[in-house]
């Protein structure tokens, strides 16, 4: 029994250990970008808040807990002033974080998955389906897609009604989540797909198709991995797009106005006429977190990309 | 050859225009109620312009394939139904009326932005690592994570709200002191100025990173560095070598940028209140104006189709090789 786990048992140490220095390597190759490092600070910070937003500010204020003077410029008591109803800003922000990246994640792995699903399958099977599934990704890739979520937000909402929830989360963010991973997969789609043509002329492919392994098989256990890199590298840029599309549409009116996000935020201050009577207080938080993180999202994309995909580099 | 690129492109455009304007019919009956709801649900049009509309779209008729005929038909003939909000009137009428602002200002902001945001970044691309490198790039990132309206509102507070140099808000001064055709002139450019500067900035990050990375990339190529080694200087080598070769890319994502381009400067129009398609757009969408809607979508999708298409052309021109 022994002289047969020996050989097992050192198989598994040896894939452990490589496993441990490929994670070495990747976090000296990574450390070595500090606009990355900085990206991923930024991030960390904004993720507490996310996190615990009630820990650091109270709870959300509404019309009725609001705890200040209509658009009081910031003070002691209101380091960041008030909005129109008299809620502290600093607490609208720090709680909008949360709801802000919700929504981001939410979308990016509706975006992600869908995006890598019909990689994958149009990249491996190829042939008709892949013709048919590539003349969908190139047609929502021409396509305006804003304007796209900009319609089919208000249609989608109309038909399930805005006030309901379900899993306790409102409707409205549901809908602005689908909306936005409906929209977006195409970009993601057209990488891993071409990325899956490359992995699938690869030797052990060919032999795991000859041992027998079925497409199902091969597509999980050997495609996917391959294509694991560009997947993690797409999902931290498409988290940053996917947070900006948010607060555009919250912007333009389709947001949920009881579960504010910065771009629901900058939308109240918008009809509140909050820039045309000086009240930058309420204007310029927001504005800053959400380019913070945005930027956040791209350094630490881009050094991803650099670290995971160095065939790029190559050319330089 | 260079016909067969031709064909397959103006073919590849017309499928998708076709497509788009399926999926707006798609839409149009995906809607709460049956269209006919919708059209009762407007009370501003009369009895007899209900039955024409019901004649007119085949509401009467089976969905498959009489309606779909009948709209096909009714839409390219332009008619896209009748706005609720604005008391029936057409929807071509409104959109016509709103497409002049804004094909002013994102035509002058789409030119600007393309002439500077290409040479900031060939500029930077070329001298990677200096001065103009370093700091361009640094404000290209972060006016890319800047939502449009973002940086239309910071503009606005400093220049309108706070310094009163532009106007607020609008395109023209209402019972302003408009008798000539200069002082008209210049009332509307002082409008202009602040959402034609916001869109400009906003696409100048975006263009000159792209530009960037494609001047980089091209600098990196084995005709470059022959080039060098004939004794070329670096500006010559730049001019005569690569920069024709990274404009190439940059056309193409440009045409295909343009479709974010389009959703985010919708949001630049709110902020200035400029009478456009954005500010209609939002009009439309707190009146749930489906038919203004739909009429939108169209047009800019069709827009963006064509534009691409433009691009094809472009680049076909530009580089023989796709043309094969």
């Amino acid at each position: 029994m022994t002289s047969e786990a020996r050989p097992e048992a050192a198989v598994r140490n040896e894939r452990l250990r490589l496993r441990l220095r490929s994670i070495r390597t990747f976090g000296q190759r990574f450390a070595a970008r500090p606009d990355g490092v900085i990206g991923v600070v930024v991030l960390i910070f904004f993720s507490i808040l996310a996190i615990a937003p009630s820990f650091f500010v109270g709870d959300l204020q509404t019309v009725t807990s609001a705890s200040g003077l209509p658009l009081d410029p910031p003070s002691l008591g209101h380091l960041l002033g008030t909005d129109e109803l008299g809620r502290d800003i600093l607490n609208l922000t720090v709680h909008g974080t949360r709801i802000s990246m919700v929504i981001g994640l939410l979308a990016t792995v509706i975006t992600i998955v869908l995006g890598a699903l019909v990689g994958i399958l149009a990249g491996y099977v190829g042939g008709r389906t892949d013709t048919l599934l590539m003349r969908v990704t190139d047609f929502f890739l021409v396509l305006p897609t804003f304007v796209l979520a900009l319609i089919l937000a208000p249609i989608i909402l109309d038909l399930v009604g805005s006030g309901s929830e379900v899993f306790g989360i409102r409707v409205t963010l549901i809908v602005i989540v689908v909306v936005i991973g409906i929209t977006s997969w195409a970009s993601t789609a057209r990488i891993i797909r071409s990325q899956t043509l490359s992995v699938k002329e690869r030797a052990f492919v060919g032999r795991a198709r000859v041992i027998g392994s079925g497409g199902g098989h091969i597509m999980w256990r050997h495609i996917l991995p391959n294509v694991m890199n560009l997947i993690v590298a797409n999902t931290v840029l498409v988290f940053g797009g996917a947070i900006l599309t948010e607060t555009t549409l919250s912007f333009i009116g389709l947001g949920d106005p009881f579960a504010p996000s910065w771009g629901e935020i900058l939308n109240a201050a918008e009809s509140a006429g909050a820039m045309g009577l000086g009240a930058w207080w309420y204007v310029v938080p927001p504005s800053v977190c959400i380019v913070l993180v945005v930027l956040a999202f791209t350094l630490v994309g881009s050094a991803l990309d650099d670290v995971l995909n160095p065939r790029l580099r190559v050319r330089r | 050859m260079g016909s067969r690129y031709l064909v397959r492109k103006t073919l590849g455009a017309i499928f998708t225009i076709f497509l788009i304007v399926i999926l707006n019919f798609v839409l149009f009956r995906m809607m709460p109620g049956s269209p006919d709801r919708i059209l009762l649900r407007n009370p501003n049009l009369s009895a007899e312009a209900m039955a024409a509309v019901r004649a007119r779209w085949g509401l009467d008729k089976p969905l498959l394939p009489d309606q779909l005929v009948d709209y096909l038909e009714a839409t390219a003939a332009g008619d896209l139904g009748f706005s609720f909000k604005f008391h029936g009137e057409s929807v071509t009428d409104v959109l016509a009326d709103r497409i002049w602002p804004t094909l002013i200002l994102f035509g002058l902001g789409e030119i600007l932005a393309v002439i500077f945001g290409l040479a900031l970044g060939a500029y930077s691309g070329w001298k990677r690592g200096g001065a103009v490198d370093y700091i361009g790039n640094g404000l290209s990132l972060i006016l890319y994570s800047m939502p449009y309206f973002v940086i239309g509102i910071l503009l606005l507070g400093i220049f309108a709200v706070g310094l009163h140099w532009f106007p607020t808000s609008g395109m023209l001064t209402i019972g302003g002191n408009n008798d000539t055709f200069a002082s008209q002139l210049l009332d509307f450019a002082s409008h202009l100025f602040l959402p034609l500067m916001t869109v400009a900035i906003g696409l100048i990050g975006q263009y000159s990173i792209l530009m960037r990375s494609s001047v980089i990339e091209t600098l990196g190529e084995d005709y470059v560095t022959t080039a060098r080694g004939k004794g070329l200087s670096s500006g010559k080598i730049l001019r005569s070598h690569a920069l024709p070769n990274a404009l190439l890319p940059a056309v193409t994502l440009i045409a295909i940028n343009l479709g974010y381009v389009i959703g985010g400067a919708i949001t630049v129009e709110v902020v200035f209140n400029w009478p456009g398609l954005g500010t209609l757009t939002v009009q439309a969408l707190e009146a749930r104006d489906y038919p203004v809607l739909q009429g939108i979508f169209l047009l800019l999708s069709v827009s963006v189709v064509l534009a691409n298409f433009a691009a094809d052309l472009i680049y076909g021109r530009l580089d023989p090789r796709v043309r094969a």
